[in-house]
């Protein structure tokens, strides 16, 4: 019976070819624009590491100016990053499993045969990779243990790799990083969490650093944070000892905490050092001391823009718009051959037959228009990847990244089929098959 | 004119479907016109502001020194003074950011030594006697630095060291004085140490393009230190010569000393484009989608008019043959189009608030602003017409003799 039903479809779009085009097109520019949307807004609003993303948690503590919150439109967040100090103290707590404080430095790789190449640098401590599931090509992290006093090693991006030693396995190689001899101990595969969660400090989209070294080098050698440092308190700041003693926040603190059990006894290990601080005189605001798993700093921090919120409002609005104007026409249409339906339903086809002959017709409309749209949106998307690209613009945020056409678009599209036959179908299909026949057959 | 509405409506509400489907059509693109229009505006708005900054013409060159050998003070001499001695240069100024990149230093500033009821925070440029020349600055009030005010670059040992002059901007000094003169008065940084207003310069921007207050910006007369990764220089090209002069400056200043790396050498605008990049792509996007949605409803009345006439083939000859003109005919899709319309553009004016308000409310965007929601109108009006329009002289097109032949 299907195909039968099919080839009646072909037959009634041959029929009137003009108007089944403007519908497959207006199914196409629905799912396209859909498509183009959605694929953004998923790549926006993943979680890159959903695998143990409830089981690593940000701390952050606020330490912020008693008259004013760190970020005014939300009080009750505090400062993202932390102090030396603070983060000094959870990197030294034995509760976590794992525990992470970091910054991000600007280098010069030189010594390695190549010009001196600019290389930013995550100063970061001995679990970065293992916690946040770092893929290496060659050799490996350094030991967490040994952190203090800390080897000079240095874990180089495949890409770094590349530029510098030409992508062979360089691991013992010595080079020279801010003109210090640094061993490399490691080298990474291609890695690029989207969003960057454990750094959404100057670009959420951007990539990873392109080398990496034991974080206690970045203050031995009074490397700044070349990522956001943020100050309350007048304070005399007259020397490096200073700065890491003062209330500035730069640096970020992760946690690993398998289960509920650590999660509270780690909390606790923050409210008792809160306590004996605020004792001490510092911490003046209402005790804040939060553990925030993944999902949640990706909502704290506000990944998905307000703009892409709007967009998806609009892209479905849009939708919208495209599946009416495509019920209208399929009611025209199939009105308009009310007579042949006539004619079959005199000869015996029920209403559910017809019903379910003119649903197939809208649902070969909607898979060419689900095919045609899919094509847009890829070719719609490789325009705007081209735009950024084309401009030299996208890297530094990673927007170019966002617009890769993949699965996500083509399974959209197939769930957007889906729905564009049943919203515009199922009423044309039915008020076809409820004409009396008896009508268009007196009419001949 | 008799538009004969009576008829015309009571013939609608007989067969309502394929009009009350169009009527959705143009109520939810009016809606999303208007709403779209009004956030585009504003983008663009927004795009436009007065920098008070020569953007086309200037270029940027970050340099960062890597070796012990590495002199800071001897090194940013040299490299001024080459850039300075090409024929294509204005002014050149060392500088600790860029403004409009979206990175920078900030800092409170205040009238009252130690004032904390105020939380405002200043961009600030670290510039020298060529600094307002460099960036295109206007002066409208006060003088500008001199080169023995140009005071050393900061260290790790005294970083919190302050100015003894400052040049505001006008928003700057607005906040800070009201409208008094600022000229000659003092100002404090967070740690009490005094500077004294010398200048004025308007319009300005600092940094960050997306901060409520992007236009509070002062200047310091201090050479940048390469504290913050690296020193940046500010360089004003003679207009067409920008170009040519990153070329140069980029095979001289990348050989000329080995204890440093040049980060890069790029055109101000490129710090612009990449800043304004969202708001640009969001006006783009919206504007495409917009324009489809316009030409998908427009297809919608197009191909409803057509069925309309198509079945009515019979009536119209009728009509005609008991005596209705053309005009009458073109007339009377016209007017039944602009019915629908018009039922579909009520409905948009709700709509359109509705959504207004909810993203004003959810997105702290400012309220749709109404006059938009009238040239919205008057767009969907008219392209409705106009689609109505072919669909209706094709009616009036159909002989009279069509009402005798079939019956």
């Amino acid at each position: 019976m299907l195909g039968y039903y099919v080839r009646l479809a072909l037959r009634s779009f041959s029929r009137n070819p003009g108007i089944s085009a403007l519908m497959v097109l207006a199914i196409a520019l629905g799912i396209a624009v859909c498509v183009m949307t959605l694929t953004v807004f998923h790549a926006m609003s993943g979680n890159p590491i959903w695998w143990k993303s409830d089981r690593l948690y940000a701390v952050t503590m606020d330490n912020w100016d008693p008259n004013n919150a760190a970020d005014k439109k939300h009080p009750e967040l505090p400062p993202p990053l932390m102090t030396y100090k603070d983060a000094r103290y959870v990197a030294a707590s034995r509760v976590p499993m794992r525990k992470v404080i970091m910054y991000t430095v600007d280098a010069t790789i030189s010594g390695a045969g190549t010009a001196p190449l600019r290389t930013p640098t995550r100063a970061t401590t001995g679990d970065f990779f293992a916690m946040f599931d770092a893929p290496f090509l060659y050799g490996g992290g350094w030991s967490a243990a040994a952190e203090d006093p800390p080897p000079p090693s240095i874990v180089l991006s495949r890409e770094t790799n590349e530029k510098l030693f030409g992508g062979i396995n360089s691991v013992g190689r010595v080079l020279r990083w801010n003109d210090q001899e640094f061993r490399v101990v490691g080298v990474l595969d291609d890695w690029f969490p989207r969003p960057r969660f454990y750094d959404l400090n100057g670009g959420s989209f951007s990539p990873p650093e392109d080398a990496y070294v034991p974080f206690a080098w970045g203050p031995a050698l009074s490397l700044q944070s070349s990522g956001n440092t943020e100050c309350w308190k007048p304070e005399t700041i007259n020397n490096e000892q200073d700065f890491l003693a003062s209330d500035c926040v730069w640096i970020e603190t992760w946690v690993e905490l398998p289960d509920a059990a650590t999660h509270e006894r780690m909390q606790t290990v923050l409210d008792n050092y809160w306590a004996e601080q605020h004792r001490a005189g510092r911490f003046p605001r209402p005790r804040n001391n939060r553990l925030t798993d993944v999902g949640q700093w990706l909502r704290d921090m506000q990944v998905v823009d307000n703009d892409n919120r709007v967009l998806v409002g609009l892209a479905f609005a849009f939708l919208a718009v495209c599946l009416i104007n495509t019920v209208g026409l399929l009611l025209a249409k199939f009105l308009n051959a009310a007579a042949i339906t006539g004619v079959r339903r005199a000869l015996g086809a029920s209403r559910r037959q017809i019903f379910t002959q003119h649903l197939v017709e809208v649902a070969i409309l909607a898979v060419l228009g689900a095919a045609l749209g899919c094509l847009l949106a890829a070719l719609g998307l490789a325009a705007v990847h081209h735009m950024y690209s084309a401009a030299h613009l996208g890297h530094r945020g990673g927007y170019q990244e966002l617009t890769h056409f993949d699965t996500v678009g083509v399974a959209w599209a197939i769930v957007l089929a889906v729905v564009a036959t049943l919203a515009a179908g199922l009423y044309p299909a039915w008020r076809v098959g409820r004409t009396p026949p008896a009508v268009y057959l007196k009419s001949q | 004119m008799n538009l004969h509405l009576r008829p015309i409506l009571s013939a609608l509400l007989r067969n309502r479907t394929g009009a009350v489907l169009v009527a959705m059509q143009v109520a939810i693109a009016l809606a999303v016109l208007v709403n779209a229009l009004y956030i585009v505006t504003q983008r663009i708005e927004k795009m436009g502001r007065p920098t008070g900054m020569d953007v086309e013409n200037i270029f940027v060159v970050q340099s960062a020194g890597f070796t012990a050998h590495y002199d800071l003070k001897s090194s940013i001499q040299q490299d001024l003074a080459w850039l300075r001695s090409l024929p294509g240069v204005i002014a050149a100024t060392p500088s600790n950011a860029i403004p409009l990149s979206g990175g920078g230093s900030s800092q409170g500033l205040t009238i009252v030594p130690g004032d904390r009821t105020r939380d405002n925070s200043f961009g600030y440029y670290e510039l020298d006697e060529q600094g307002l020349d460099a960036l295109g600055l206007h002066l409208v009030a006060g003088r500008n630095f001199r080169h023995e005010e140009i005071e050393p670059p900061i260290t790790v040992d005294d970083a919190g060291r302050f100015v003894g002059n400052v040049i505001l901007s006008r928003a700057a000094a607005k906040e800070l004085f009201g409208d008094q003169n600022p000229l000659g008065k003092p100002v404090y940084d967070t740690l009490k140490h005094q500077a004294t207003v010398i200048g004025i310069v308007d319009p300005a921007m600092n940094s960050w393009v997306d901060n409520e207050h992007s236009d509070w910006v002062f200047y310091m007369p201090r050479l940048t230190s390469s504290l913050y990764g690296g020193v940046r220089y500010i360089v004003r090209a003679r207009p067409g010569e920008r170009d040519a002069m990153i070329r140069l400056a980029e095979a001289h200043l990348s050989t000329s000393n080995p204890d440093r790396v040049i980060h890069f050498v790029r055109p101000m605008t490129y710090f612009k484009d990449l800043s304004y990049l969202s708001d640009r792509s969001m006006g783009i996007y919206l504007l495409t989608v917009t324009g489809l949605m316009i030409a998908v409803t427009c297809l919608g009345i197009f191909a409803l008019a057509t069925f309309n006439v198509a079945t009515r083939t019979k009536q119209i000859g009728t009509r005609r043959a008991v005596g209705a003109r053309r005009a009458d005919v073109v007339q009377y899709f016209l007017v039944e189009n602009g019915m629908i319309t018009s039922a579909g553009i009520l409905a948009g004016c709700a709509l359109a608030l509705a959504t207004g308000y909810y993203l004003s409310l959810q997105y702290s965007l400012p309220r749709l602003n109404l006059y938009y929601l009238v040239g919205g109108v008057l767009v969907l009006w008219a392209v409705g017409q106009l689609a109505a329009w072919q669909p209706a002289r094709r009616a009036a097109a159909v002989s009279p003799s069509v009402a005798t032949r079939t019956v």
